[in-house]
């Protein structure tokens, strides 16, 4: 089909929709009907200096989101505003503070956000409000690029400081005394794209903004904490997490939207027989190019930075061919110059550029203004990425149109076939846990070099003597004549401390492919074995690194930049001991734990998987030694459900269900796969019955376990749902993961354990025969 | 399970997995701040001084004679003015951040009282007395007084200001601080291999220090004392801290009888002359900035390869090459730029004319310079195109040195802007001897100057 005359999103969409070859691999099509707006007066107490100044720039009212976050704040309250991109979630925290700026110029505000791009970002939209509203307010970053002369300035003067968390925890809070107008001052806190505040670096900045809100208990302020989200399950228990105190939900969304279509595709099976698709990157670029050749400004997604170099030469190669718009096509991934991306995002804002191939560099909040069609090549990790990245498309008028291809991973084969998940309340929870020991004692040794504890003292869960005589014994700190614990060493605690990690020993990856070798950043052991060992490629920020060296003992690993088509995945070989069980209950067919386990790793092979498919294209040896990671996991037992059951069978069922839950898990919980550990145990010599180990693959844990304790019922049905669904015949990396023995059924296997475990099939029987006809599999 | 409950378990089984291995140490014994402060004043001779909130050791040394006129050292730049009290002030701390928790465990204080130079140390037994020790220093300090320190501007007095505001206090007002690093810096470091304050007593004062604790030693030993260990090691630490605050004193008194006089400084190290004229220059005192400098250049300059002299670890004298610091060239050419800020144009023009004779690495920097004068001032463009064709063959030389981007841009706009003149006006002329018009004044064209802010801020001086 091509279509080179101008049409309608709409228009497009439907001619797609008669292509057979295009049609077949639409799982799930959604019209979601036009809204419109739901507006509420300007409250009467907004300074009429800001009323002014939102009427220079065409706004007379609010949505009803905004309103209602701003009176809150107004009243005092803490709030949580969970709406999709392009709501004017951004007036719900800029807002409050102009007004209490307007009421007192000597007043502060901190904001923080994940990344320095989206804080310049803000920082450039937050200046342009407060002149409009002719008020003289100095508002600046704060972070690794702001240069030393203007530092002094921005701690002594700075209204509004706009920083990140890195930021906060190594050089404001340990420098508190320096920034003491900011402490004493300081009347809203804001925090933006909350959802990505989870995991490790979650746990880290919830300890960060305890730091932060004990010193402004010392300084005497009581900040109004302002969060903003995107849509996950639990924002108001994250933000509460966070921030250690309950927030007021925001999320009726008031803001008006065109008509939206939403696509849910599986590219087809090629072969039954081993589950191959085609790629998902070959199929969006199918979906892309009808749609730019209308004329319609469109977005691609991919995954990583290879994959959106892929796309975007297939998209200009394409429409070469075709005499399309080609230099209309722009590239946009991290790693761009800041005046790079501001002109892709003008050229975007007013329609110089059609088509933009992006990592999601572009997911977060950065102002591109809106599109017509947005496209997913793969899922990208998250309902709330997803909708980030669909919501690039929608146009306040027109019908709008957005596009997930999967992959042929079990987590995007989950997504897409359940469409309910994407369309009807995100289930998927941001878990964090402040209180994981390792990241509590390192921000109580950064903490109490801020400021001495007293005997009694309280610190996230309780009062922390006993935390804090376990780092005297290490001799950091010391209880003084006075009975309140210093800080006595010479070291620099958050210099040491590094957010994105929980362990105190880290590997240091170095980049030394530019002229001056530059950290890149830093990874804990037990992740260093698998993602840092010799000829690994890592990725950082979308974009490829080749491991070259891995000096173990020194703990630094040496790489340089590479665009190559694969990425590699080390095998884990795993002994799991459990050490302590935090809770048990009877669950269907069998148990479910949830504890803390020793698991002892070592890793021995890599593979080098292509890109999009899969496929295995190499392997290599790898030699490092066993390491040993204390942490938390849930686990289930099924004892009952597997009763009768042939060992070799169910050694299979028990892996290819294990695969299953991992990637139910992965979904609910928002984290990569990798995140947690999977062992199998036919027979568990501690729970005496056939176990599945789900382990956090960070030492101590971030909440994770204690969350899918809590989910057994979700995980088992997920999980059978997911094999269920899938459209191999006897298991695929889709699903029960790629086939040992082609000659096992492990779908059928691994789907009745589950629905034993499930109590679907209430009657528990061993399954007759486990062996497919020779012919089957050729 | 609760919370803390679950923490509480998990606290015990990290510890049980830590029981597998050796531990580093054992908690230390709790000492109480008396007994720490009692130890502490034997050890060290001092007493022990006990406040509303907390004990502190005062150390007082029996007075020095270290002489200065006051009159005499207010004459040099940036020294303080002869009425106001001086107080030397020096720091031990536990480590080098000036973040929220490191700790200025010793404050050492110096001041001229009855004609002689009079110490008084305090000493931290303990940090929860830290609020007694901070109130003492304060009253030590009047607020008329000027603080004299040695990189007490970016280290000991925000450190100091950070220990007040944490423990919710005022820092002591005072109303001026002389950081005497930026000034040996710019006076005696071309002279000495680096500009420790240790390096500064055996360079100019002719002292050396015996059995000197070493810097990086200091916090380690103070920890070490605080988790119940021996005083005996803060010993030495005391003593470097005395001598750091008489070395103070000790440097100004050097400035006041060297340098003050202008007869006395004469005898100077040409390079000490060249640095205090900049001091001198940025305070607008152009002619005492040209008296160096004429002194300076009126007899012979050490040139490279200079010698550094420093002392071994038996006290003997030995000498090594050195680096960087100020030449004959360097020295004339700050010479040639005074005379320049003075109006005095031709002598500059002549100074710069010497510098690029003798073909040093400012030679091309001179003839740009001249080709400055002789365009801007003397309106010659002809002889500023010849200056700046030197400059252009030097640079385009392989031998001259380094020399910036910027210096290559600068003379390629000189030499276009130049030209242009040089042919307008030929040109100008041709046609004159064809129309028989009399030749026009040259025009002033601020326009076309090369940086119109630099050109403009350059005529504004020259006037």
């Amino acid at each position: 089909m091509r279509t080179y005359a101008p049409a309608s999103a709409e228009a497009v969409l439907e001619r797609l929709l008669e292509e057979p070859s295009l049609a077949r691999g639409v799982v799930h099509h959604e019209r979601i009907p036009a809204r419109a707006a739901v507006t509420a007066p300007l409250p009467a107490w907004l300074d009429e200096r800001i009323v002014a100044g939102l009427a220079a720039r065409g706004i007379g009212s609010l949505y009803s989101h905004q309103a209602e976050a701003i009176e809150a704040v107004h009243a005092g309250e803490d709030v949580v505003v969970v709406t999709p991109t392009a709501s004017g979630k951004t007036l719900c925290y800029t807002l409050p503070v102009l007004q209490a700026l307007a009421d007192d110029p000597s007043s502060r505000a901190l904001f923080l956000f994940p990344t320095k791009a989206l804080g310049q970002d803000q920082v450039a939209e937050f200046g342009e409000l407060a002149i409009a509203s002719s008020l003289s307010i100095s508002a600046a970053t704060y972070d690794g690029d702001t240069p030393a002369p203007i530092r002094s300035a921005i701690r002594t003067a700075g209204q509004v400081v706009v920083t990140n968390p890195d930021m906060l925890h190594s050089a404001i809070l340990p420098h508190h005394t320096k920034w003491f107008q900011l402490f004493e001052q300081v009347r809203v806190i804001v925090i933006d794209e909350l959802h990505t505040y989870r995991g490790v670096y979650g746990s880290h900045v919830a300890n960060v903004l305890r730091r932060l809100l004990r010193l402004c208990r010392h300084y005497g302020s009581d900040p109004i904490i302002v969060c903003a989200s995107a849509t996950i399950g639990n924002p108001a228990e994250l933000a509460a997490q966070l921030t250690g105190r309950p927030a007021r939900l925001i999320d009726q969304n008031g803001a008006p939207r065109g008509e939206r279509h939403i696509l849910l595709v599986d590219p087809p099976v090629l072969d039954p027989s081993t589950g191959a698709r085609t790629s998902a990157l070959t199929h969006a670029q199918r979906w892309a190019l009808p749609f730019l050749r209308a004329g319609r400004q469109t977005i691609v997604f991919g995954r990583a930075r290879v994959a959106v170099e892929i796309l975007l030469t297939g998209l200009r190669e394409a429409l070469r061919e075709h005499l399309g718009p080609r230099s209309r096509i722009r590239g946009y991934r991290g790693g761009y110059l800041p005046t790079e991306r501001r002109s892709i995002e003008r050229g975007l804002r007013d329609g110089e550029i059609l088509g933009v191939v992006s990592t999601n560099a572009l997911e977060l909040g950065v102002d591109i203004g809106s599109l017509d069609v947005s496209i997913l090549a793969g899922y990208p990790g998250s309902v709330a990425a997803t909708w980030q990245q669909l919501g690039r498309a929608g146009r306040r008028l027109e019908p709008s149109v957005g596009i997930l291809v999967a992959n042929a991973s079990p987590v995007d084969q989950y997504v897409i076939h359940h469409p309910e998940f994407l369309l009807q309340g995100s289930p998927e929870e941001a878990r964090i846990d402040p209180d994981n020991l390792h990241i509590l004692l390192a921000h109580l040794q950064c903490a109490t070099f801020e400021r001495p504890f007293d005997a009694g003292d309280v610190f996230g869960p309780g009062p922390v003597d006993d935390l804090l005589a376990f780092i005297a014994e290490e001799g950091h700190i010391r209880q003084a004549g006075d009975g309140r614990w210093y800080w006595s060493s010479e070291n620099f605690p958050a210099s040491e401390v590094s957010l994105r990690s929980a362990a105190p020993e880290n590997v240091v990856i170095i980049d030394t492919s530019l002229d001056r070798p530059r950290v890149l950043g830093e990874v804990d052991l037990f992740s260093a074995q698998v993602l840092v060992h010799e000829r690994a490629i890592y990725i950082h920020e979308s974009v490829q690194y080749h491991v070259d060296r891995l000096e173990w003992g020194e703990r630094k690993a040496y790489v340089h930049r590479v665009d190559i088509d694969h990425y590699t995945y080390a095998n884990r070989a795993v002994t799991l001991k459990p050490l302590d069980v935090f809770a048990e209950s009877a669950a269907t067919g069998g148990r479910r734990i949830h504890g803390e386990v020793m698991v002892a790793s070592l890793v021995t092979l890599f593979k080098k998987l292509k890109f999009g498919t899969d496929e295995n294209v190499g392997w290599g040896p790898i030699d490092l030694p066993e390491l040993e990671l204390q942490t938390t996991a849930y686990w289930l037992t099924a004892e009952s459900a597997a009763e009768g059951w042939r060992r070799d069978d169910l050694d299979v069922a028990l892996l290819g269900a294990g695969r299953a839950i991992q990637a139910v898990a992965a979904v609910l919980l928002m984290v990569d796969p990798r995140d947690l550990g999977l062992v199998t145990q036919v027979r568990s010599p501690h729970q005496e019955a056939p176990t599945i180990y789900l382990y956090e693959a960070v030492p101590g844990g971030v909440g994770l376990s204690e969350r899918l304790y809590g989910r057994h019922d979700e995980l088992i049905a997920g999980a059978l749902g997911l094999i269920a669904e899938c459209s191999c015949d006897g298991g695929c990396p889709a699903c029960t993961g790629a086939r040992a023995d082609p000659r096992v059924d492990a779908k059928a296997l691994a789907r009745r354990l589950l629905e034993a475990l499930c109590g679907v099939n209430p009657k528990t029987r061993p399954p007759e025969s486990t062996v497919l006809a020779e012919s089957a599999t050729g | 399970m609760s919370e803390t409950a679950t923490l509480e378990r998990r606290l015990a089984n990290y510890r049980a997995a830590l029981a597998e291995r050796p531990r580093t140490s054992a908690a230390p014994p709790r000492r109480s701040s008396v007994v720490a402060a009692t130890l502490l004043a034997d050890a060290v001779g001092g007493e022990v001084v006990t406040a509303s909130d907390g004990s502190y050791v005062r150390v007082e040394a029996a007075g020095h004679d270290v002489a200065i006129d006051r009159d005499r050292l207010a004459r040099l730049p940036g020294m303080p003015p002869a009425a106001v009290p001086l107080v030397c002030l020096d720091t031990e701390t536990t480590g080098l951040s000036t973040g929220a928790g490191t700790l200025a465990f010793l404050v050492g204080l110096g001041w001229w009282g009855d004609g002689r130079f009079r110490q008084v140390q305090y000493l931290l037994p303990d940090e929860a007395d830290e609020g007694a020790l901070l109130d003492a220093i304060h009253r030590q300090i009047p607020a008329d007084a000027w603080l004299v320190t040695y990189n007490g501007r970016s280290f000991d007095w925000p450190l100091l200001v950070a220990r007040y505001r944490q423990g919710g206090r005022a820092a002591p007002p005072h109303a001026g601080h002389l950081d005497l690093l930026p000034v040996v810096r710019r006076l005696f470091r071309h002279r000495m291999e680096n500009a420790r304050l240790k390096t500064v007593e055996t360079a100019l004062l002719g002292i050396h220090r015996h059995e000197d604790v070493e810097g990086w030693e200091i916090p380690g030993r103070y920890l070490g004392f605080l988790r119940g260990g021996p005083a005996a090691p803060l010993v030495q630490i005391v003593e470097h801290n005395d001598e750091d605050v008489r070395s103070l004193a000790r440097v100004l008194a050097l400035l006041e009888t060297a340098y003050a006089d202008p007869a006395v400084r004469a005898t100077a190290p040409s390079g000490d002359l060249a640095g205090l004229a900049r001091s001198f220059a940025e305070q607008g005192r152009l002619v005492e900035a040209l008296e160096c400098l004429e002194t300076a250049v009126s007899r012979d300059i050490v040139v490279r390869p200079r010698v550094i002299l420093r002392w071994d670890d038996h006290g003997v004298r030995v000498e090594r090459p050195g680096g960087g610091g100020p030449d004959r060239d360097r020295i004339e050419s700050a010479h040639a730029r005074l005379l320049r800020r003075l109006g005095r144009h031709q002598e500059a023009a002549a100074v710069w004319f010497a510098i690029a004779e003798r073909g040093g690495s400012l030679s091309v920097r001179s003839h740009i310079e001249i080709a400055k004068i002789r365009e801007h001032v003397d309106r010659d463009h002809h002889a500023a195109l010849r200056a700046a064709i030197r400059a252009d063959r030097l640079l385009s030389s392989a031998w001259h040195g380094l020399h910036s981007d910027a210096l290559r841009r600068d003379l390629d706009r000189r030499l276009r802007r130049l030209r242009r003149r040089t042919e307008r006006a030929a040109a100008a002329t041709r046609d004159r001897g064809r129309q028989g018009v009399p030749a026009p004044r040259a025009e002033h064209q601020p326009a076309e100057r090369g940086r119109p802010g630099r050109s403009a801020s350059w005529a504004t001086r020259s006037t």
